[in-house]
């Protein structure tokens, strides 16, 4: 689900500004005696085949039909030697777990990606979204970044781990979920209901972070932490209906489109917790001085200072904008059905994502304040919620395991975020798994550009992809070889 | 489409009961055409379950349009005349969208009169309906259907205006022509422009009758009868926004949903100029004449050349007879929004159709460019749909003509009232024919003034008419028929 950081739209980054103060290289794990790191070079055209693999397999979901990504990874986890069970609500929504053992002497850490991508249209993309084009050094296809790069990455992980036969202090668990585009019931939620012994471990990692790169060098890493609240609110405007020819006050449409534009030039309430005010500290703290001043006066006690560091970053950092507070996106509008009829009725349908701390009573509240409108309703509809759970700690070992691997693979520092979107790991987390959100490096210029998830040209460097299952396998490696 | 919300959908109304001693010295009653030697009135009470019959069994024909199969309809009509032994014929351009005329001949001292009705329906929402729309419930007195009031009511009065006429052998100066057109409701390239273009000798007429006007009720009695003699031209507008798609958890400013509703809010709340012609002009001067003082008030006030009071009598017919506010001016309906194909997706694109009633002298070019101004966003284009477009009609219908006089005395005799002339809000298929200099009547059953607001108006999602007063239309028809075309 990942919004990542491609939404960013960070201006002005002083080049090389960051690079210089960055800690000295650090070897990777496994360089000493066992032979614990494969010919990266010679294993490309094995990630990117699998990688198109799974592009090419249509997940939309819905329907989903993530049982083709589990049909594929199975054979070539069984060809492997690696041990996989297939575990199903419904038989075309399957999820799969693999593991490799270890010797015990550690709980568990599970690595995970989801199978199912959001919808298209197709019309509007220029490769053939379940093509997985490859074009000017990019891969282009619907979950090239949202979630098939996990995905790999993960699979690489343990065929490596396999191959090279490393032996581990803990148990890796992969995990092939189905369901994340808005029906964990058949994925995550399954899961952890049903069949929570197969996947209990100490830690996770899951979609939710990553390394942006602005003018084509990575700048800084991140890591999630903790993550919004989803939740749908419904604007549903009743009116007389009627002919085309007679405008009536009453016409839903006009009503409908009012409360939305009014809802969408809304901005609520700026409210920090303790991720975000880590963020942008840190954030603030390697930035170049122009841009640096945003990400301190938003944090400013100051309403006037903090109101211009907002506007600036609703414009240009859309992703630091909803940070700040509960967003609410309207994102569908249907009404009518013949162009002559006003019709009844219309709706509305807004993403709302909720700061952890958010009552989602009283911010119903402020919207039917904001809409204003007796015409128009305004409730939630009834959608699979994820549960709230405590921020992942810091201090850890998997955060530092990644902070290492981001300076010596990437050279940059790593912030700790608050994801704008929900992703699988609230149900972990709600079960007191700390869970950690990785990706691969996205060009910050990406989204604003129309590149980035969800969009319709997602896509994903190749070289990125390779440096991405790298960093992958050597945290695991980290965090589970046998020491 | 017809005049389409024509009186009928009218706002609650000229509410106020209008001054009742213009009523009662308004109009002697003169004696109805055919009440001398030749026996040419039916005894109408016992036509009532044969009315019934014909109403109801066209009504549950299921012709939304679309798809429209009209032929449905057509086929049935063919079946009626042919048993009448009324020559009919049926003409299509595509065979499930067929169109029926019929023809009593005269002796063709005069040039024929042309009475038609439209066989197609617009969409239902089923779920919207409490009884089924392709019922034909009879409640309360009233029947429910899709078409009950657009335009099965002229359908039927047209059948049985046909069969009495043959049942009662008349002797006719002209020939009179029934049609049934399909098509009416947006796809006229199968019924009206159809017939004008490649069939026009089989409905060329001196005059026409069809939907567009009617006798208006308010609390329970006619208070006076509009005949539509100019209408409105059709054009659809729409608006198109394009932002950049992406994830509903980071709102853009550039979000397509948004600007795109910023932009139908104000077209929605934008009212275009009031402009006036000769029918409308005389319409508000007549309905002033009429309505009772506190009503009346609004009518001269909206013909004020004082920008204060026409803005005061404007606001007051938008909120109270949107009808009337409609007659007004080029108006605006955003009738449909569609962007956005997932809840956590921000779409590229979304656009919005507006329902554009553009008065007989519009510039179109230059109200597009008003609606542009309005809008104000360079993310939204503004554009012209490609839509069927009816010609603006190069006659309107005369006032001091045999048609007018006949249904004006008609209106006094069976309705008790006065005849306004009107400017339909709503397109119908006399546009074409118009445009061929055939001077068209728009007629219909009478409505109660209360049901437009009500929810159960024309295109509405309880379309409904009084058994009652589907008598007394097809008596009027018949009646009106009778007086243009008998020998005399």
């Amino acid at each position: 689900m990942r919004a990542g950081l491609q939404g960013l739209g960070l201006r002005a980054w002083g080049i090389a500004y960051l690079a210089a103060t960055l800690s000295a290289q650090a070897p990777p794990p496994g360089s000493g005696s066992v032979r614990l790191q494969p010919d990266w070079t010679a294993v490309e055209p094995e990630i990117l085949r699998h990688y198109q693999a799974v592009l090419r397999l249509d997940t939309t979901n819905p329907p989903g039909n993530e049982h083709l990504a589990v049909e594929y990874l199975k054979q070539v986890l069984d060809a492997e030697g690696i041990p996989s069970q297939i575990f199903a609500l419904d038989p075309n929504r399957s999820n799969l777990v693999a593991r490799l053992k270890g010797t015990g002497r550690k709980r568990p850490l599970l690595i995970m990606g989801h199978t199912d991508d959001v919808t298209v249209d197709a019309s509007k993309w220029k490769f053939p979204p379940f093509s997985a084009t490859r074009d000017g050094g990019y891969v282009y296809a619907r979950g090239a970044i949202d979630d098939k790069d996990n995905l790999t990455a993960g699979l690489m992980t343990l065929v490596m781990l396999k191959r090279l036969k490393v032996p581990l202090d803990r148990d890796v668990i992969f995990l092939a979920e189905s369901g994340e585009e808005g029906n964990s019931n058949f994925g995550i939620q399954f899961m952890v209901a049903q069949h929570f012994d197969q996947i209990d471990a100490e830690y996770c990692f899951a979609e939710g972070g990553g390394v942006t790169r602005i003018g084509g060098e990575a700048r800084f890493a991140t890591v999630q932490a903790t993550e919004k609240i989803p939740r749908g609110i419904e604007l549903v405007a009743h009116g007389i209906s009627g002919h085309g020819s007679i405008p009536l006050k009453s016409n839903a449409i006009v009503h409908l489109a009012a409360a939305v534009a009014r809802v969408g030039d809304w901005r609520p309430d700026i409210r920090f917790n303790e991720t975000t005010g880590s963020y942008f500290r840190g954030l603030a703290a390697i930035s170049p001085p122009d841009v640096a001043a945003h990400y301190r006066d938003v944090l400013s006690a100051d309403p006037k200072v903090r109101a211009a560091a907002d506007d600036w970053l609703v414009e240009h950092e859309p992703q630091h904008a909803s940070m700040l507070r509960t967003s609410v996106s309207p994102n569908i509008f249907a009404g009518g059905y013949r162009s002559n009829v006003i019709p009844s009725e219309a709706k509305a349908t807004l993403d709302v994502r909720m700061l952890p701390d958010e009552d989602p009573a009283r911010f119903l509240e402020q919207v039917t304040h904001v809409v204003n409108d007796p015409a128009v309703d305004v409730r939630f509809p009834s959608q699979n919620t994820r549960p709230p759970g405590a921020a992942a700690r810091l201090d850890s070992e998997p955060f530092k395991a990644i902070d290492a691997a981001n300076k010596r693979m990437y050279n940059v520092p790593t912030l700790p975020t608050m994801s704008t979107f929900a992703t699988d790991m609230a149900q972990l987390r709600a079960k007191g798994m700390q869970c950690y959100g990785i990706g691969p490096a996205v060009d910050l210029e990406d989204g604003p550009k129309g590149f980035g998830m969800h969009s319709d040209q997602e896509r994903l460097l190749e070289s990125e992809l390779y440096r991405f299952v790298r960093f992958n396998y050597e945290v695991v490696l980290d965090l589970a070889r046998a020491r | 489409m017809t005049l389409a919300a024509g009186l009928r959908a009218k706002g609650s109304g000229l509410a106020v009961a209008l001054a009742s001693l213009a009523l009662a010295t308004a109009f002697a009653q003169t004696p109805m055409p055919g009440s001398g030697s030749v026996r040419l009135q039916p005894d109408w009470t016992s036509l009532e379950p044969e009315i019934m019959q014909q109403f109801q069994t066209v009504l549950r024909f299921d012709t939304r349009n679309p798809p429209g199969n009209e032929h449905l309809v057509a086929d049935y009509l063919k079946g009626v005349f042919d048993k009448a032994g009324i020559p009919a014929q049926i003409f299509a351009l595509d065979a499930n969208r067929s169109n029926l005329v019929a023809r009593l001949k005269g002796n063709g001292k005069k040039k024929p009169l042309l009475i038609m009705g439209h066989s197609d329906v617009v969409t239902v929402d089923e779920a919207k309906w409490k009884f089924p729309p392709f019922s034909a419930t009879r409640d309360g007195g009233w029947v429910y259907a899709r078409g009950t009031v657009d335009d099965k009511d002229n359908l039927a009065g047209g059948l049985m205006t046909m069969l009495l006429l043959k049942r009662f052998n008349v002797p006719l100066d002209r020939d009179v022509i029934f049609l049934s057109e399909a098509g009416e409701e947006g796809s006229s390239n199968f019924g009206m422009q159809f017939m004008v273009n490649q069939h026009y000798p089989e409905i060329e007429a001196e005059y026409c009758l069809a939907e567009g006007g009617g006798a208006i009720r308010i609390g329970g009695v006619a208070k006076y009868t509009t005949v539509e003699t100019l209408e409105k031209i059709p054009r659809g507008i729409e608006l198109v926004a394009h932002g950049i798609s992406g994830h509903g958890s980071i709102p853009l400013k550039s979000n397509a949903i948004v600007h795109l509703a910023g932009a139908v809010a104000k077209v929605g709340q934008w009212r275009p100029e009031i402009r006036f012609n000769e029918t409308t002009g005389t319409y508000f001067r007549g309905l002033a004449q009429i309505a009772a003082p506190e009503n009346a008030k609004y009518y001269r006030d909206v013909l004020s050349t004082d920008p204060k009071l026409r803005a005061a009598a404007d606001e007051w017919l938008f909120e109270n007879e949107p009808l009337h506010s409609s007659m007004l001016r080029t108006s605006v309906s955003p009738n449909i929004f569609a962007g956005g194909y997932r809840s956590n997706v921000i779409p590229s694109e979304a656009k919005a159709t507006l329902d554009v009633r553009a008065l007989p002298d519009e510039d179109p070019i230059r109200f597009l460019e008003q609606v542009k101004k309005i809008v104000d966003d360079p993310a939204v284009d503004v554009h012209f749909t490609a839509q069927n477009v009816r010609p603006a009609s190069a006659f309107d219908a005369r006032l001091d003509s045999e048609p007018y006089k006949v249904l004006e005395a008609a209106a006094k005799r069976i309705y008790n009232t006065v005849t306004l002339p009107t400017m339909s809000t709503g397109a119908t298929d006399m546009a074409p024919l118009r445009a061929r200099g055939v001077q068209c009547f728009g007629i219909g059953a009478a409505i109660d003034m209360e049901d437009g607001p009500k929810g159960f108006g024309m295109h509405s999602d309880q379309e409904r008419l009084l058994e009652t007063e589907l008598y007394r239309f097809v008596r009027y028809n018949y009646e009106v028929v009778v007086d243009l075309a008998r020998a005399k």
